[in-house]
């Protein structure tokens, strides 16, 4: 065996503050050898990102390390001075935040930001050897060249996170710690870019600490797992042993939270609620050659369907960023007006509302967004937030009857409306954040929610519980759900219909059990062999096939089968 | 210039020629508004000073002639459209005949020297502290004298040039009570001139800083938390660079932008907020001549240093718009 990289022993870590000392992690133990990779897993507050922020001597004020050690390689790192500290970051261990998005300085250069880092350690280079060792990390993590003289703006999220490992890598430190480093990333982006990471800590034999709170990404990315819960390590293994026999229960919840394409269903559709009676014979909502561009970028090419909603039903629209599914999901809601064609909401055209029908339309379509942080205004109370859209629309018959109607949108969605409606939004997670906002649409009763990636922003083991109320919405109320995503595996349980975008086309539709669990288009099939699974026989594959973008450019979409009640144009 | 796109470019132009127009149109028409007639307070003032006026009717209607306002109102207005693009305001109605661009003139180059250099020392000044006060590695001395220092900024600036007058003038005689330059020296490209002038203008200038650092100290503090916090600090830090590149490569930078765009607005804040100081020091510059015309209800000398105040901010926010693609780089991208 080689020697440890990192040892943690008996590492305390609390937070100060005016109520009381928060011990963030709890006498920690643990050995990382070299070349190994070990994933923290656990729910947002376990104490993994702590935990590695306290190697960097990077605690936010006002942690501190209350007791027990941290040996890097041999060196305690707690007895280093400010300046010996600064030497040891990205030379010996590397730090990839989370959040690749806004990591790089907007206003440097990519060359810049990657020659800095080599100065602050080793001096002022020559030119052409910084150069070198730049172009050289750059390719390593597969960029080309050119890309160094381009500003952060000017990249992809992938390439972002791709010039951030480029960075940890380039003084081949003895560990490297990646903190969420594909959480806003799509599947597909995410298999490569993480398989760039595993590559080239192979080639540099670095330990790795991959953080994270997906357990399909650490069982095809790590060799060890520690699970971590309220800081406190609570199980250690190999990941073969984890997932096989995992001993503690919270381990088992997490291996089981996360959705499977087949295999049982999160969900448990009691009973089938009827649709609210509509006036109108026409479809609840229709697509008539709605098309949208963006100067010569074309986001959504003609496509026209129409959803009938005498039956709920939920459709999803699926495929990776920069398909055209939140465009598709901004012209629905009346916000981005379609370049070509119609959009008709109960006959309505949306281009002619008035200003009257316009209340009428945004109580009878509703929306969750992705992002439940920013959704809530910070100086009201959450029953101002819920209270005000229901009075808004002049659906309040008094005081009691608003409080009512709020105490029973919340138990709708499994909130306790006592403990959730006195409060302000900050004090609440952003699990239950974003099931206020599901309550908060409920309460409208409108006729179709349009829920853009409602979960990729929330812990792995509150994404079942959320869309169980979102299928509630459909299944208990009689709402049609749009459901916007990236992720297969929910939508193929979900959903009533499924439809797949590429580059602003429908490349194969059908219902869930066809497209998803037997896909025929070549970019569904590589939309479902990126999920990574939390299964160590089903192989992840490398996702850098050379040819497969063009395999996919020329096949012909697949339309699978008809559902009653949703018709799709096949062009 | 190739790397701004044209479009954009176009853009601003556009913004500045009617920001102008539009500004021009009001100063002439809110002095019509008022009731005053200036040939009357002309006619008064010849009055005054000699005791009667003959033929008042006839005198009347030659200044009445000679201002131009005789006219019907809509050949006036074209008529001060076209002079104001040469700079032609008329004729002072205090100071009669003095066309109005003469007074200018000589009144703009002390405003430009005084009020532009505080500005500029005030502005780095006041953002290099509000970084200091934010910043990790600031001795705690710093983090608690600054603040403290911020008491100026709650000064009216008048208060804050009295007392200054007051201790560095008349207690201790450093500096000259009043004046823009000594009485025994001929203005002109000299040594002791140059001496004479900056003796003068110090105080002025010192209690224009004293007083409105802590505009830009506390607008820098608030930006500088933002950065504090983004993700691309802490890669930064975690990347083992040396705390100061840090501070002014990653934090200073970004943090400096918004600060820009205010500093092109204060430019021409600045004329009418340094009015008093002007006056108190008897400084002659744009404010005081500002001061003055209002006493003296000088319309046109009132219209003439509105126009050029205006056109002084349209200019500088022109500029920085410019200038700003070159400093953010994600402006470009937004505007091609």
């Amino acid at each position: 065996m080689t020697s440890p990289v990192l040892t943690l022993k008996d590492l305390s870590i609390e937070f100060p503050t005016p109520g009381g000392v928060v011990e963030a992690v709890k006498a920690l133990d643990l050995t990382i050898e070299a070349g190994r990779r070990v994933g923290f897993i656990g729910e947002s507050g376990s104490g993994k990102t702590t935990t590695a922020l306290a190697v960097m001597q990077m605690l936010a004020e006002p942690g501190r390390v209350a007791g027990g050690s941290i040996d890097l390689g041999g060196t305690d790192i707690l007895a280093l001075n400010d300046e010996q500290m600064r030497r040891t970051r990205l030379s010996r261990v590397a730090y990839i935040p989370q959040g690749a998005m806004n990591s790089l300085n907007p206003v440097m250069r990519i060359e810049p930001q990657l020659w800095d880092a080599i100065i602050a350690h080793e001096g002022r280079l020559d030119r052409a050897e910084l150069k070198r060792r730049s172009d050289a990390a750059l390719e390593s993590v597969g960029l080309p060249v050119h890309t160094a003289q381009l500003y952060p703006h000017e990249l992809s999220g992938g390439m972002k996170q791709r010039v951030c490992i480029a960075l940890g890598i380039i003084l081949t430190p003895e560990l490297i710690i990646a903190d969420e480093p594909t959480s806003a990333l799509d599947v597909v982006t995410q298999r490569q870019v993480m398989q760039t990471l595993k590559d080239i800590q192979e080639q540099i034999g670095s330990g790795l600490i991959l953080i994270g709170h997906d357990m399909g990404l650490m069982a095809q990315s790590v060799d060890e797992l520690a699970v971590l819960k309220d800081g406190e390590l609570v199980e250690h293994g190999t990941v073969k042993q984890i997932l096989e026999a995992p001993k503690h229960p919270y381990t088992q919840d997490l291996i089981s939270s996360v959705p499977l394409v087949g295999g049982e269903s999160f969900l448990n559709p009691d009973r089938r609620a009827e649709a609210p009676k509509r006036e109108s014979s026409e479809p609840l909502l229709r697509f008539e050659g709605v098309s949208k561009t963006y100067g010569a970028v074309t986001a959504l090419h003609p496509i026209s369907f129409a959803l009938q909603g005498d039956t709920p039903q939920i459709i999803s629209i699926v495929g990776q960023s920069g398909s055209g599914k939140s465009t598709m999901g901004s012209i629905m809601l009346g916000f981005t007006p379609p370049t070509t064609g119609r959009v008709l909401f109960e006959g309505q055209d949306l281009a002619k509302i008035g200003a009257s029908q316009n209340l009428e339309f945004r109580r009878n379509v509703q929306a969750v967004f992705q992002d439940p942080y920013s959704c809530f205004n910070p100086f009201y109370r959450v029953n101002h937030a819920l209270s005000y859209p229901y009075k808004r629309f002049g659906l309040s018959q008094g005081k009691a009857q608003t409080q009512a109607a709020m105490e029973e949108a919340c138990a709708a969605v499994g909130l306790d409306p006592d403990l959730v409606l006195p409060r302000y939004p900050h004090q609440l997670s952003g699990g239950q954040r974003q099931r206020l906002i599901v309550a908060r649409a409920l309460m409208l009763s409108p006729k179709l929610l349009i829920a853009d990636e409602p979960v990729s922003m929330v812990d792995a083991s509150l994404r079942a519980t959320i869309l169980s109320n979102i299928y509630d919405l459909k299944d208990k109320h009689g709402i049609s759900v749009l459901y916007i995503t990236h992720d297969l595996a929910t939508a193929y349980h979900v959903s009533d219909y499924v439809m797949v975008l590429y580059k602003g086309h429908v490349v194969e539709a059908g219902p869930p059990k066809a497209v998803i669990g037997d896909p025929q288009h070549p970019y569904t099939q590589l939309l479902i062999a990126s999920i990574p699974w939390p299964d160590l026989q089903r192989g992840w594959g490398s996702g850098l096939e050379d040819g497969a973008e063009d395999n996919i450019a020329s096949a012909a979409p697949a339309f699978r089968g008809d559902v009653a009640g949703f018709e799709l144009a096949k062009a | 210039m190739s790397r701004i796109p044209r479009s954009y470019l176009l853009n601003r132009l556009v913004t500045l020629v009617l920001t102008i127009l539009i500004a021009a149109t009001l100063i002439w028409i809110i002095p019509r508004l008022s009731p005053v007639d200036p040939a009357e307070i002309a006619l008064g003032r010849m009055a005054a000073g000699a005791g009667s006026v003959a033929n008042a009717d006839e005198i009347l209607a030659q200044l009445r002639a000679q201002m131009g306002i005789d006219q019907p109102l809509i050949i006036q207005y074209f008529k001060y459209l076209g002079g104001v693009l040469v700079f032609d305001f008329g004729l002072s109605t205090a100071s009669f005949p003095t066309p109005v661009s003469a007074l200018i003139a000589q009144a703009l180059p002390w405003t430009l020297g005084l009020m532009v250099l505080s500005l500029v020392i005030t502005f780095v000044i006041g953002n290099l502290l509000g970084a200091l006060m934010v910043w990790e590695r600031s001795p705690r001395l710093v983090k608690v004298a600054i603040p403290a220092a911020m008491v100026f900024t709650s000064i009216p600036p008048i208060l804050s040039g009295l007392l200054l007058m007051w201790i560095f003038a008349a207690k201790l005689q450093w500096f000259p009570l009043t004046g823009s330059y000594g009485l025994t020296v001929e203005p002109g490209w000299s040594w002791d001139f140059a001496q004479s002038v900056i003796h003068h203008g110090f105080l002025p200038a010192l209690s224009i800083i004293v007083v409105t650092f802590g505009f830009w100290a506390l607008g820098m503090r608030g930006l500088m938390i933002t950065v504090q916090g983004e993700d691309y600090t802490t890669l930064a830090k975690a990347k083992g660079l040396r705390p100061r590149y840090i501070l002014y490569r990653y934090m200073i930078r970004n943090a400096i932008l918004p600060q820009i765009t205010a500093f092109a607005l204060k430019i021409g804040l600045l004329i009418a907020g340094q009015v008093l100081v002007e006056r108190i020091f008897a400084y002659n510059g744009m404010g005081k001549l500002l001061y003055d015309a209002i006493l003296d209800q000088d319309f046109p000398v009132i219209q003439g240093v509105s126009y050029v105040i205006i056109l002084m901010t349209a200019l500088s926010v022109f500029l920085v718009d410019l200038v700003y693609p070159f400093i953010d780089p994600r402006v470009r991208h937004e505007a091609a």
